[in-house]
């Protein structure tokens, strides 16, 4: 059978690329150290597979045509787009997928009952994808299978609809006669605001909703998260915090667990989330 | 409104050096190809599109504080203000950009 052997929850701020090297500034040390954390604990557990839930920022998906959650099953897959590299200085890169694991969740002639996720055979990876695998994988060697979530473009996913995402993950991956561990990887923020009045503020957009949050995981309460996660709450906290539904995937994976590491590090950017769940 | 025609816009002007370049140096002529080319398509992804006098004139010049106001999508029109700033310091553009959309508070943004 196929098992997650681990779940990690992590930010994916595009202007800490620049940031963290070659002199880390002192108040991004401790996400430098987070990160460096995290690489450990997903080196540890020897994932043969990412599945690693994201959200485009409108760089491939638009709302000419914005599926609610997606899979893609293509065997390689590129990495940043061209304003990217613009924006943040992220390196073009090329990520391996993997697609029978892919094929699990979208079905081959029919889809599986459960959830029907739309597909794609041509993924090009943002930055949501990219960050995270630059800094827990670097040499990008572990076939990943992204798992697009629409968090950026209303009508979005009730936060309802995350947590069973991250239950029929694990069902189907422990039902299913492939060999692999899997190591789910959310890629997501706390309260975070871009491009709204509270940007760039120097710190958190929705502190209270942190607190709240940082409780939630550490304490596996989906429903108290479920409640508190309607898309008034998210926006009020700030106008991209819907983000944060993807590390609700990885509550329902975890059927309620406690998450075994929660750390919201405060830096420039915000809270910057770091989430581990210890499930082997 | 066609908050969605916005967004596409927006997404066209950031989408590569060379349309950003184009955007900059005359942005009338610009949002006027972009319109022209939604008269024949390139399937599958249509190209161009169509505005409202007044959102062509948010656009020509560029007028952040309006586009907000209209319901554009924050992160889009957001960056596409940080590629017009160039390499400036982001605070700085970041100051003034808020003190742009301030006013407007928090506009639906849904297409």
């Amino acid at each position: 059978m196929a098992e997650i052997v681990l779940a990690l929850g992590v930010p994916h701020t595009p202007l800490l690329w620049r940031l963290l090297e070659p002199e880390v500034p002192d108040d991004l040390k401790p996400v430098a150290a987070a990160f460096a954390h995290f690489r450990n604990l997903l080196e540890a557990a020897r994932p043969d597979t990412i599945v690693l839930v994201a959200s485009d920022h409108f760089r491939q998906l638009s709302t000419a045509n914005m599926p609610a959650f997606l899979v893609g099953k293509d065997p390689l897959m590129r990495g940043t787009h061209p304003n990217e590299v613009r924006h943040f200085g992220l390196p073009e890169c090329q990520v391996p997928g993997d697609p029978e694991l892919a094929r699990l969740m979208v079905g081959h002639h029919e889809v599986p009952p459960g959830f029907d996720f739309a597909f794609s055979d041509e993924m090009w990876l943002d930055h949501a994808y990219v960050v995270p695998l630059l800094y827990l994988t670097p040499s990008l060697d572990i076939p990943v299978v992204p798992l697009n979530t629409n968090c950026n473009a209303p009508p979005i996913p009730g936060a309802r609809r995350f947590a069973e995402l991250g239950a029929h993950l694990r069902d189907t991956l422990e039902a299913s006669p492939l060999d692999r561990r899997v190591a789910l990887v959310a890629s997501g923020h706390l309260s975070y605001e871009l491009g709204g009045p509270r940007q760039f503020s120097g710190g958190p957009s929705g502190p209270e909703f942190d607190e709240r949050a940082l409780e939630w995981v550490g304490s596996g309460d989906i429903e108290a998260a479920l409640a508190g996660c309607t898309y008034e709450d998210l926006l009020e906290a700030g106008n991209l915090t819907f983000q944060f539904l993807n590390f609700v995937v990885c509550m329902g994976a975890a059927r309620g667990s406690p998450a075994s590491s929660v750390e919201g590090v405060v830096c420039r950017f915000g809270t910057e989330p770091f989430f581990a769940w210890d499930m082997a | 409104m066609t908050r969605y025609m916005i967004d596409k816009l927006l997404l066209e002007i950031d989408r590569s050096d060379e349309s950003l370049a184009a955007y900059q140096a005359d942005p009338a002529a610009f949002v006027a190809a972009w319109e022209m080319a939604a008269r024949s398509p390139v399937p599958p992804y249509p190209t161009g599109g169509r505005l409202t006098e007044e959102e062509r004139e948010a656009f020509c010049p560029f007028d952040a504080g309006r586009l907000y106001a209209m319901g554009s999508h924050p992160f889009l029109l957001w960056h596409v203000v940080r590629a017009l700033a160039g390499a400036g310091d982001v605070q700085e553009t970041s100051r003034r950009y808020v003190a742009q959309i301030e006013p407007y508070g928090y506009p639906d943004f849904t297409t």
